[in-house]
């Protein structure tokens, strides 16, 4: 009867992934979601930033190069991107910079457990993504400051706030609120882009699912247990950060 | 900055080893980017409008099968044709083939989002003065609803190709060898001028995303045109 348990079909391959394997998964996935996590940090800070200079920036010798370097980023592979941070970065740096960056150290002491210094592959790749990820928050925002009506500033300005004050304690919020759900977008497309890191050596989900498949041939076991890894943490972030539902959406 | 490196290897960068072997480079990008496009916007359209269409068990299928792609990453998806399709279809199926069915697969599934919701959100006394006039169901679709829904897709659709265009890059990883694999084996030939190498790369892909996204733009104001007259 469970003779398929302990001998798959044939396109299955010839066995299951042990518990080893599950753990190096696992592992994956946190390594997954802490680039990722680190990530969307780093993007939230920087695209807010390029999102309002976007949006505020008038003179032309400023909004050009904005515009320029908004629109490179989002109009080029993210993998070429990775490559080009990964290989590239050397020629850019100093010698003694790259020697230092890839200097091996402990970042944090805690008792027994050791917080290392990333490596260099993972530095790269939290850049790339990084970047990325701020070229796309930075449209939601600017999107989410164009659709807040211009009496709002003008009833602001008005009333005596100054220009920084109008921005942060009256438009922002509200732009926020517009921005949030494609925001939210943005950060789950960065979640599934750190699989493009495997192609640096980044150990995360993807390439343990590639490696274990190498080792064991069980192809179909290491994607279909990494496929509904990523689903599920993707489901995870989205039931956590979506905003609040209007009734229109039913009574759930 | 070495610009002898880009020149000295343009031909390959531009069509790989053809034609003494497949033909592979910028041209495979072009071409891959060009028929997942087609095939992508053939099946968000179709995958759309059954999304519009079906109730019951049938819409609930077609969006979770959607829904699932969209949440899987697109590498990963690759690798799930690469091992799938060969076993499914029986027949040993070329990398290239590979990529162009996932990569029309996953953007069909974000263009039929797309396409549901902009026939959605056309006004629902449109689809009932078109079946008042005697117009059927399907006319009222295809002659009605359907030409003002696609006018709000439209900027999805570039969007999405652009995207595409961008994803085709991705196929590098499973060793077809388009632009951005050609790009890599250049670096790791020659090893000594990588910001070069990769900085042509970005700045081609650069110039063609921005083209379809120009040309997208000139098309959309086209449709326009008789309207705002």
């Amino acid at each position: 009867m469970t003779d398929w348990l302990v001998h798959p079909p044939r396109w299955l391959g010839n066995g299951w992934l042990t518990l080893r394997h599950v753990e190096a998964m696992l592992d994956g996935l946190l390594y997954t979601s802490l680039l990722s996590l680190a990530v969307i940090a780093t993007g939230t800070l920087l695209g807010c930033a390029l999102g309002i200079a976007r949006h505020q920036a008038r003179a032309r010798w400023l909004a050009w190069p904005l515009a320029a370097l908004h629109n490179g980023v989002r109009n080029v592979p993210l993998l070429v991107q990775v490559l080009f941070w990964y290989f590239g970065i050397g020629a850019l740096l100093p010698e003694s910079w790259m020697l230092w960056l890839n200097t091996p150290r402990v970042l944090l002491q805690l008792g027994d457990w050791a917080l290392p210094w990333p490596s260099f592959e993972l530095l790269a790749a939290w850049w790339a993504l990084s970047l990325y990820a701020t070229a796309f928050i930075a449209g939601d925002i600017r999107s989410g400051l164009n659709a807040v009506p211009p009496g709002q500033w003008e009833a602001a300005r008005a009333s005596g706030m100054r220009q920084w004050q109008v921005l942060r304690y009256v438009v922002l919020p509200q732009a926020w609120r517009t921005a949030w759900p494609p925001v939210l977008g943005s950060y789950l497309n960065t979640l599934k882009n750190t699989s493009l890191t495997m192609a640096i050596g980044v150990m995360e989900l993807s390439y343990r699912a590639r490696q274990i498949d190498a080792e064991t041939l069980l192809t179909f076991q290491s994607f279909a247990l990494a496929s509904v890894l990523y689903v599920l943490l993707i489901v995870l972030v989205q039931r956590l950060l979506r905003p609040r539902q209007r009734a229109a959406w039913g009574a759930a | 900055m070495n610009t002898g490196i880009v020149t000295n290897n343009l031909l390959f960068f531009l069509v790989g080893a053809w034609p003494a072997g497949p033909l592979g480079g910028l041209a495979l990008t072009v071409l891959l980017g060009a028929g997942a496009g087609l095939l992508a916007s053939a099946l968000g359209l179709a995958w759309g409008i059954a999304l519009a269409q079906c109730r019951g068990w049938l819409h609930l299928a077609l969006h979770a099968s959607s829904e699932l792609l969209r949440a899987i990453p697109v590498l990963l998806l690759m690798f799930w044709c690469y091992f799938l399709l060969p076993i499914v279809f029986k027949v040993d199926i070329p990398g290239v083939l590979t990529v162009l069915l996932a990569l029309a697969l996953v953007s069909g599934a974000y263009l039929a989002h797309a396409v549901a919701a902009g026939i959605a959100a056309v006004p629902s006394g449109q689809r009932e003065a078109a079946l008042a006039c005697g117009l059927t169901p399907r006319q009222a679709l295809r002659f009605v609803l359907l030409p003002q829904a696609l006018r709000t897709v439209w900027p999805s659709f570039v969007n999405q190709c652009v995207t595409l265009l961008k994803d085709t890059s991705l196929a590098y990883i499973v060793g077809v060898a388009e632009f951005t694999f050609v790009a890599n084996q250049v670096n790791n030939r020659e090893q000594v001028y990588p910001l070069e190498v990769f900085s042509f790369v970005a700045l081609v892909y650069l110039l063609l995303c921005s083209g379809v996204q120009w040309l997208g733009k000139r098309l959309l104001a086209g449709r326009h045109a008789p309207k705002s007259g």
